[in-house]
């Protein structure tokens, strides 16, 4: 399931995003903090070392120049002796663990007039026994090199720049150097110790407050007396290493410590952000230590590592806890879900899942139980209001047959005439009515069309229809019979209801016709030739609406052969969609085509088929009856 | 069916516009109320622009000229279509209802 169509997956994320930025922020906070006060104990750790360091190298100094010191006015009381230079010599590299190697190096022609004389006892870098020799000669013009020349000149002792000496140790050395002088102050030579460098180089090194640590002794000059890479003694200066460094801040550093400088200094060492702590030595060496911030933050990474494992852990956790949680909350509301889908399915009964909270979800519980209690009323009141439309429906239906039943369905077969009609209501019934009654030789006939349509219409054709069958057969005159039909009509009726009539009587052995229009449509005759016309009879009017009208009937004598037709307004007024009506032309021209020889029944329905033709599907406006009589 | 009536004095001027069928007989009955109800001595109904009338409608007529007649006033229809007239006369509602 997409994480954007899962509720309790997207709200889960949401408290994700928003907790997973307030503790980045919080273990941001803490590992800036953390780091800060690692960083403060790193320098504070590193001033420590080095001062230690310092100290521990001093001491060694110290110890040498103090060795060479003493022995100082010991050798100028024993100048005689040149044995005892070499004893002296020996004593001192023996008794000094730090000194590999001591002369006694006189001014040319001093001693004896020799021109070098210089007695000189070394350790042997391998075997460590100590070895005395004359070391002075025109190869190794020693009077020439720096650890004679520099104290000569400066009158004091002093710490040469570390060298390689190729005269006796074959090693890489300082040497301190002491002025020897007579009596009178004259210089008669110079009293050395020699300290390896290798030596020093491991001491300092084993210096190494961090794995990447390392610490480095600079000379005056800014020469490496030791470094982690021995190749850099002697061969390489600060400025010279500096030079390779992409960050030039190595240059100031050399200057601040050949200028006998503490300080603090970050710069970058070989791409690693380190930073240098370094101080002076008493003889004017100085000595550093760099430390990576590597090293130093390692710690604090490692925590910090840690820390952001275990919060992701918890991140994760906290997610699906939230999602199960929400998921676990919002139950409820799959379950609506399912619910409403069951009842839009049509099952209105189904069950509502209950919910103990009182919150948002009780009330949309209740409105869906509120729903579906509404939608079972309404469903009820449906049903009910449903099965009185049908009932009505079907007393409709049952009141129609009874209405159609009480016109006649059986229609003469006789020799001299030929009748038939019928009615078709707009509605389930109709105000439409017809009827015939044959008195011996003659035939009583009557179309009529009461005002109105549906059940009051029907009523009113019904006591029409009564009065006509009762009068009718009484064989009195039209005038006579239209008379007693409207007079029986206008008793009670207060509802203004009225009905047209075209009432007529046949003589069958005469052809004459006597008839009453009481506001009917004018009837067409059909003379045996085909021709037709409408029959203009005089209105008078409408039955049922003045209580003793005084209706005129008419006469007309009709030829064998001759047909009559009668209708409602039905026929005539029969609307098309577009409102045009059939009309009196074309109920004329429909009579003049007919085939004079067709039956009452046929020239009957072929009218009623004429009108369904023109009105094509538009919907029956009025009722539609069609009388047929033929005088044979 | 469009009903319109104006007032002037105890004479009443109708103007009936469009079609007076089944489907609106019972809303014309309604809109014909005040001249039943009312006092008008004469009602004067233009029906020039009246297109079609049903025997409902006949009914609607005879139901305002019987109320008329029985209070004693008079009403007229006037500028009636030839078809629409040719209704009244067929029924016969043309000899108790005065049109001119």
């Amino acid at each position: 399931m997409s994480l954007k169509k899962n509720f309790a997956s997207r709200l889960s994320l949401y408290v994700l995003v928003l907790t997973a930025g307030l503790m980045l922020a919080v273990a941001a906070l803490s590992a800036l903090s953390a780091s800060r006060t690692v960083k403060h104990e790193a320098d504070v750790q590193a001033e420590k070392v080095l001062d230690n360091a310092i100290l521990e190298i001093e001491r060694v100094i110290t110890e040498v120049e103090r060795a060479v010191d003493n022995l100082d006015w010991i050798v100028e009381q024993n100048l005689s002796d040149e044995e005892f230079l070499y004893t002296v010599t020996q004593e001192l590299v023996k008794t000094n663990p730090n000194v590999i190697g001591s002369a006694v190096a006189f001014e040319p022609g001093y001693y004896k007039g020799r021109p070098y004389f210089c007695p000189y006892s070394y350790e042997g870098d391998v075997s460590h026994e100590i070895h005395s020799i004359q070391m002075g000669n025109e190869k190794y013009d020693y009077p020439t090199l720096d650890w004679y020349q520099i104290p000569k000149l400066l009158g004091r002792p002093y710490w040469s720049e570390p060298y390689y000496d190729d005269g006796g140790a074959g090693q890489r050395m300082s040497t301190y150097s002491m002025p020897l002088k007579d009596a009178e102050g004259n210089l008669i030579g110079i009293l050395t110790a020699d300290i390896s460098l290798e030596w020093l180089s491991e001491k300092v090194s084993s210096i190494k407050p961090y794995k990447n640590a390392y610490t480095l002794l600079l000379g005056r000059n800014g020469s490496y007396i030791a470094h982690e890479d021995p190749d850099k003694v002697l061969n390489e200066t600060i400025f010279t290493s500096a030079l390779e460094m992409a960050d030039t801040t190595a240059l100031y550093i050399g200057r601040e410590m050949i200028a006998g400088h503490r300080g603090m200094v970050q710069f970058r060492n070989d791409d690693a952000k380190s930073f240098m702590v370094f101080g002076p030595l008493s003889n004017g060496w100085s000595m550093g230590l760099v430390c990576t911030y590597g090293d130093i933050y390692r710690d604090v990474n490692l925590v910090t590592l840690i820390l952001s494992m275990l919060l992701l852990l918890g991140l994760v956790g906290l997610f699906f806890g939230t999602r199960s949680l929400i998921r676990k909350q919002t139950m409820p509301i799959v379950e609506f879900t399912n619910s409403a889908m069951t009842i839009a399915k049509g099952n209105f009964n189904a069950r509502i899942p209950e919910v103990t909270s009182r919150d948002e979800l009780l009330r949309l519980r209740d409105s869906l139980a509120f729903m579906q209690q509404s939608i079972n009323d309404y469903i009820l009141e449906l049903k009910t209001t449903t099965a009185a439309n049908e009932r009505y429906e079907s007393e409709l239906y049952i009141a129609r047959e009874i209405q159609m039943s009480m016109l006649p369905q059986n229609f003469p077969s006789r020799r001299d005439f030929d009748l038939y009609a019928m009615v078709q209501p707009a509605k389930e019934v109709g105000g439409d009515l017809y009827d015939f009654i044959e008195v011996g030789d003659r035939v009583f006939f009557l179309v009529g069309d009461v005002s109105g349509k549906g059940v009051p219409a029907a009523l009113f054709m019904s006591i029409t229809r009564a009065a006509f069958r009762f009068i009718g057969s009484l064989g009195l005159p039209m005038d006579e019979v239209v008379h007693r039909v409207n007079n029986s009509l206008c008793d009670g009726n207060k509802n203004e209801m009225f009905v047209t009539i075209f009432a007529g009587c046949l003589d069958l052995k005469t052809g004459v016709l006597d008839y009453c229009n009481a506001g009917h449509n004018p009837i067409v005759v059909v003379r045996p030739d085909g021709s037709a016309s409408f029959l203009r009879a005089k209105p008078n009017l409408a039955a049922g609406l003045f209580m003793d009208f005084k209706y005129e009937a008419e006469r007309l004598q009709l030829e064998r052969g001759s047909r009559l037709i009668l209708y409602t307004d039905g026929v005539t007024e029969a609307e098309r969609s577009d409102k045009v009506q059939f009309g009196e032309k074309a109920l004329l021209d429909w009579a003049n085509a007919l085939n004079p020889d067709v039956s009452a029944n046929a020239s009957t329905l072929d009218l009623y088929a004429a009108v369904r033709r023109f009105v094509k599907d538009a919907e029956q406006n009025d009722d539609i009856t069609i009388m047929s009589i033929v005088l044979k | 069916m469009n009903v319109t009536i104006n007032e002037e004095g105890a004479k009443a001027l109708v103007k009936l516009e469009g079609r007076l069928d089944t489907t609106n007989a019972d809303q014309f009955m309604k809109d014909i109320m005040p001249l039943m109800e009312g006092s008008q001595e004469e009602i004067d109904i233009d029906c020039s622009d009246m297109e079609y009338t049903s025997s409902q409608g006949l009914r609607m007529f005879l139901m305002l000229q019987k109320n008329v007649t029985a209070r004693g006033a008079k009403l007229v229809l006037r500028n009636m279509k030839p078809h629409v007239k040719e209704v009244f006369d067929i029924t016969g509602f043309s000899h108790i209802i005065t049109i001119l």
